[in-house]
């Protein structure tokens, strides 16, 4: 029986707006096929954890007020987290752990929180709290080797500059930055993103490219995931696509 | 010819009693039919009518509207039942007209349904029309609402009579330009309340004057596209209200209007614009001021929490969940009963409800208990499904009914005992639809 190992970041911290259903998900979808999943967490004052014996690191979203909290513990994490990276292992980070990957986050007092500058990116909070990017988004991706629209729900005052290499295109909401064209960072073994939702729930193709990525990374055969019914979770977001951009 | 008319329908009214059947609707579909849709029209009528129209809040103002003049020893007639179209108006109107069609009454106060103002209103003579504000909802398709709003703006272009408007909403406000002529146009309006805020919580969505097509200008938001606005270009937006609720403190749960203060038992903003509402009546009613606060203080209404149906012989329980914790605890009362049940689970994701509907995922549906069916409902429908598939449950148990009667028809086919649970804005329009289902098979509302 297959068998991937997750480790979830600051769990008891970082979850906004259903953040944690991501690992339910995931749970869900692995089981439906008889793969074997294991989820350990870690938060401030957990042992370290060897990083590079996890398949998927996974960290959630948070405040201001909490990212500044989490930073100096993950900056500990730093040397662990980036060998895990390097040697394949797959990260998948939404908004606020989207911004601690990159080289700094600045909040919106002007504070900035180093980040693990695993990629180039930075991130600026709009000095405006009422200046959020929210609302319901839609993006086209392409990186599953198929055109796939995924619909997700953003609220970041975070502009996030110097991404090369995003999830996708913006079809409807404002992506990395205010009204911006692009939303996210990608690479092989990389999504991240500033969807809520959970980012997951309606885009099985993004839970299903991360599973099947983790089966295979240490085998030589690609495997082939077994088709689940995906119909609700398609109607799902086909009602909201329709919704939003065919108006 | 017009009492042959009346005695029809009188005999209908009767028929229908006899069976123990709602006579709201069905008298009235009839003479609809054989007066070739002017079924309103035969009435006479002598005493003043007030009507009630607008997306949110009709029943609530209908009804204190009807207790001023009730309380003040008045004999009114209201559409109770929320029969609102010209067939509901003209059942009621059946059964206290005598045979000459003459309704005997110092007022009737109907609550009238958006698109049916013109309709009945070209047919009786409508004195006040309080127009209480305009929201799309997820109906709006292609401009649905600004086809309404054209057609009560046709209606008020020759209406002379009292037009009491809310003057914080621009889809309401506009209809005090319809008629120059009419020197009767009230606005009311609400000074900010602690959570107003300065830009409007809906991320893209511009507004612009029905004038002259400049964005408006606002110097507040109360919540959506309520608040105080003005265009800069042509002055719309600039009058002078007719009453203005101000102190606002929902913590407190009251509110001043024309330097009296009322202490509402429903503490939302949104109830706050109904009673000022209500308080712009007895205003322009000459309502004594202790009666409007009697009105105004004992109000509430039966708001779904843990509220019985019986849909036929099925007993249905609703309970509103605006978070987790409201969802997880209707869950666990339906898990201390011992016997199979059904759930259905309206979501919506209006601006009220806060957009974004991501907290199903924090309620438990793994502890489930012989839960032997699910219907969801509502604008996100499909969420909510999804989101009660990946906690474990079949989804061959799931059914997905995004319309509200057809779910409660869906939840009402088996039998067994049901529970309903909707989030805010979809507790009204689930009650609603419960109701329309009892009404059609038997049953009530406990």
């Amino acid at each position: 029986m297959s068998k991937i190992k997750i480790l979830h970041m600051y769990a008891d911290m970082l979850d906004l707006y259903g953040d944690s259903g991501n690992m339910e998900i995931i749970a869900y979808r692995c089981k439906m096929r008889g793969i074997e999943c294991e989820i350990d967490k870690y938060s401030i004052d957990s042992p370290m954890p060897d990083f590079s014996a996890y398949d998927l690191i996974y960290i959630g979203g948070g405040a201001d007020l909490e990212q500044q909290h989490i930073s100096e513990d993950l900056v500990k994490c730093r040397n662990g987290i980036e060998a895990a990276y390097k040697n394949g292992t797959f990260l998948f980070l939404i908004c606020g752990g989207y911004q601690l990957m990159g080289k700094h986050y600045r909040d919106a007092d002007g504070v900035d929180i180093p980040g693990l500058a695993l990629f180039d990116y930075y991130t600026i909070a709009e000095p405006n709290r009422r200046k959020r990017c929210i609302g319901n988004v839609v993006i086209r991706t392409e990186f599953t080797g198929k055109t796939v629209d995924i619909v997700g729900f953003e609220n970041h005052g975070g502009q996030t500059h110097d991404v090369k290499t995003p999830l996708g295109e913006v079809l409807y909401g404002h992506g990395n930055r205010t009204k911006s064209r692009h939303e996210g960072y990608f690479e092989k073994n990389v999504i991240a993103t500033y969807m809520h939702g959970p980012c997951l729930a309606k885009n099985p193709e993004i839970s299903d490219y991360i599973i099947g990525y983790c089966i295979n990374r240490n085998s030589d055969t690609v495997a082939q995931l077994t088709p689940l019914d995906d119909k609700l979770e398609n109607d799902c977001r086909q009602v909201m696509i329709d919704r939003l951009l065919n108006k | 010819m017009n009492s042959i008319l009346i005695i029809i329908g009188k005999i209908i009214v009767a028929v229908l009693r006899l069976f123990k059947r709602n006579a709201g609707n069905l008298p009235g579909i009839v003479l609809w039919h054989l007066t070739k849709g002017k079924c309103c029209k035969m009435f006479k009528v002598d005493c003043p009518i007030i009507a009630v129209t607008g997306t949110n809040g009709k029943t609530s103002v209908t009804n204190c509207i009807a207790q001023l003049f009730e309380q003040n020893g008045k004999k009114i007639i209201i559409n109770k039942e929320g029969n609102n179209l010209d067939t509901g108006i003209c059942s009621l109107l059946l059964r206290h007209c005598n045979i000459s069609g003459k309704v005997d009454a110092d007022y009737l106060i109907f609550e009238t349904d958006e698109s049916h103002v013109p309709v009945v209103y070209s047919q009786l003579k409508l004195e006040t029309l309080v127009v209480l504000n305009f929201f799309r909802d997820q109906l709006d398709r292609n401009g649905e609402m600004e086809t309404l709003i054209q057609k009560i703006n046709g209606f008020c272009k020759t209406f002379e009579g009292n037009l009491v408007l809310n003057g914080d909403d621009p889809n309401t406000a506009r209809l005090g330009r319809a008629n120059e002529k009419n020197k009767n146009v009230k606005y009311f309006h609400a000074k900010p309340y602690a959570f107003a805020t300065e830009s409007i919580f809906e991320a893209s969505e511009g507004r612009f004057c029905p004038f002259c097509g400049e964005s408006l200008e606002y110097e507040y938001y109360q919540y959506s596209h309520i608040g105080k606005f003005s265009c800069k270009k042509c002055g719309f937006g600039n009058y002078e209200p007719y009453i203005t609720a101000e102190n606002i403190d929902l913590e407190k749960s009251v509110f001043t209007a024309d330097g009296h203060k009322y202490s509402p038992q429903l503490n939302s903003i949104y109830n706050i614009y109904n009673m000022t509402a209500v308080a712009a009546a007895a205003k322009l009613y000459d309502i004594p001021e202790n009666v409007t606060d009697n009105v105004i203080s004992k109000y509430t209404i039966n708001n779904g929490r843990m509220e019985t149906f019986m849909l036929g012989d099925r007993k249905a329980t609703l309970n509103l969940a605006k978070n987790p914790v409201g969802a997880n605890m209707t869950l666990r009362v339906m898990n201390e009963m011992q016997t199979e049940k059904e759930l259905l689970f309206v979501l919506n994701d209006n601006i009220a409800d806060g957009l974004d509907v991501s907290w199903i995922w924090d309620i438990n549906f793994s502890v489930f208990d012989r839960v032997t069916r699910v219907v969801t409902s509502g604008t996100r429908a499909h969420d909510i499904a999804v989101r009660i598939k990946c906690s474990g449950y079949p989804a061959e148990n799931i059914t997905v009914r995004p319309d509200l009667d057809e779910a409660v028809a869906e939840l009402a086919k088996t039998e067994g005992r049901k529970f309903v649970i909707a989030n805010y804005t979809a507790v009204q329009p689930t009650r609603s639809a419960l109701k329309r289902y009892a009404e059609k098979h038997g049953g009530k509302n406990e």
